[in-house]
């Protein structure tokens, strides 16, 4: 209580005009020429060098963030239509790779099918052409056959008959040796 | 532990250093030798009269004269620095130029008088802000109370603000009264004018009730003086006294020592608010103010 009671008489004194506190609210000529001078020198110095400086490249700045914004609107813009072509390329070379894809696997089949379809034929002809020089092969060794028959006929009627045959002789001779020869089960039954 | 528990145990501790300090220390009586308000009592330094004023140089002056380097130097190396990536000064300087710009000055008047009163507008602002602000560092500028220094006397250091002082606001305060009413005038005519101080929607009253409420309206226009100035001036006078007070100076006045320990934390509290809030809203009131006279001057729509 007692440091409340102080305290309630004290702080009066600043206030109290006749308590020395007089010289707070009294304006002087003095100061308030001084206050005049010094803000006029301010005032003239910020319009002239400062506020103009400030408020120009403020606005310089505004207008460049506004540019730059703007820019880069346009770039996404132009960025986005790049994407739809883009997707649509990819779409068309996509559709393109499958088709080509098709394609080739088709031909493969078909040349397979092909493929499979040339050599039996080739092996055909192997056969074929096999079985043609078997006959040849047949024929002529029966043709030589007959030839060697032909002589040895003839050479064993010369001996028998101690003489020498005519032509015609011969002829009836081999034809005779021949008939009697059965050469079907060389030739296969052919001739 | 809970946070709850550490803010308790703390503030016991608190008290009980309170208490032992008021043990230890006791009361030492009233001290009637320090004089509180002598801390913003201005003693001449350099004595000067011109035609009989006395112009002299004391504290204010070298407050005013600091508060107008500081504006000038800032606000021009802002301005020459204006760089793409500002730093955090630059920021702050860009905000306030901005509020200044268009919550201050574009809000409250037409274009037209926007671009001729900015200047002045923003000038104002600034110059009492640096003022308020220059006012809370502490400066050597004490001459009552000197410090011995190795046999040389230094002034004490001090806090004090051109703005905490009557005749800087009040000058402010009559150029900006003088400015809104001449614009007015310029804007409206002097007959014009005067009558444009009658609100709107009084057209069906008679005579003797306009005459009246004109009279009011006069009265009203002539407190704007007084009240533009002592606001100001009051608020920053009053920031700085309970700092001095809570400072130490009613532990002092008092002769209770103990009284420190419990004023200690209320006055970093109270520099707190008033840096952070008082300097700066006390410099946007005075300079929308401004804005909002000069503005309701010029404009039409009574």
């Amino acid at each position: 209580m007692d440091l409340l009671a102080n305290i309630a008489g004290v702080l009066p004194v600043v206030g109290e005009e006749s308590g020395g506190g007089s010289f707070l609210v009294q304006p002087g000529a003095g100061l308030m020429i001084w206050t005049l001078l010094a803000f006029g020198v301010t005032m003239l110095i910020l319009s002239k060098l400062a506020l103009p400086k400030i408020g120009a490249a403020l606005e310089e700045r505004a207008n460049r963030v506004s540019a730059e914004i703007e820019a880069a609107e346009k770039q996404r813009a132009e960025a986005e239509e790049l994407l739809v072509e883009y997707r649509a390329r990819l779409k068309e070379a996509r559709e393109q790779a499958d088709d080509i894809t098709a394609r080739a696997r088709k031909a493969a089949e078909l040349s397979e099918a092909g493929g499979a379809d040339a050599g039996r034929q080739r092996g055909e002809e192997i056969v074929a052409a096999a079985k043609r020089e078997a006959e040849a092969a047949t024929r002529r060794a029966v043709e030589d056959l007959r030839k060697e028959m032909a002589t040895l006929t003839l050479l064993a009627t010369e001996k028998v008959t101690r003489k020498s045959l005519t032509t015609e002789d011969h002829k009836q001779l081999v034809e005779q040796a021949l008939a009697e020869v059965d050469f079907s089960a060389i030739s296969g039954g052919e001739s | 532990m809970s946070t709850k528990k550490k803010v308790l145990i703390g503030l016991g501790i608190y008290a009980l250093i309170n208490v032992a300090m008021i043990v230890i220390f006791g009361s030492d009586g009233k001290n009637d030798a320090f004089q509180p308000q002598n801390e913003f009592k201005l003693d001449n330094w350099v004595e000067i009269t011109i035609a009989g004023i006395d112009m002299s140089i004391n504290k204010a002056v070298l407050y005013l004269v600091l508060a107008a380097t500081m504006t000038c130097v800032t606000m021009i190396f802002i301005a020459n620095r204006m760089a793409a990536k500002p730093n955090r000064v630059q920021m702050a300087v860009e905000l306030a130029y901005d509020v200044t710009k268009n919550m201050i000055v574009g809000d409250n008047m037409q274009e037209k008088w926007a671009k001729r009163w900015f200047g002045f507008i923003a000038s104002l602002f600034f110059f009492i802000w640096f003022s308020n602000m220059i006012g809370l560092i502490p400066l050597p500028t004490n001459t009552e109370h000197k410090v011995d220094i190795f046999g040389i006397e230094f002034p004490s250091f001090a806090l004090y603000a051109a703005t905490a002082n009557i005749s800087l606001p009040l000058v402010l305060a009559t150029v900006v009264c003088t400015t809104y009413h001449l614009e007015g005038v310029r804007e409206h005519g002097p007959i014009n004018y005067l009558g444009s101080f009658l609100p709107s929607g009084l057209e069906t009253m008679p005579a003797i009730g306009k005459v009246l409420i004109w009279v009011i309206e006069l009265i009203s226009h002539t407190v704007r003086l007084i009240s533009l100035s002592v606001r100001l001036f009051a608020n920053i006078l009053a920031g700085h006294l309970l700092i001095l007070f809570m400072g130490g100076g009613l532990a002092v006045l008092l002769g209770l020592a103990a009284l420190g320990t419990i004023s200690f934390p209320l006055v970093v509290a109270f520099y707190a608010f008033e840096v952070g809030l008082v300097a700066t809203l006390q410099a946007f009131i005075f300079s929308i103010l401004t804005a909002i006279y000069i503005g309701s001057a010029t404009s039409h729509g009574h």
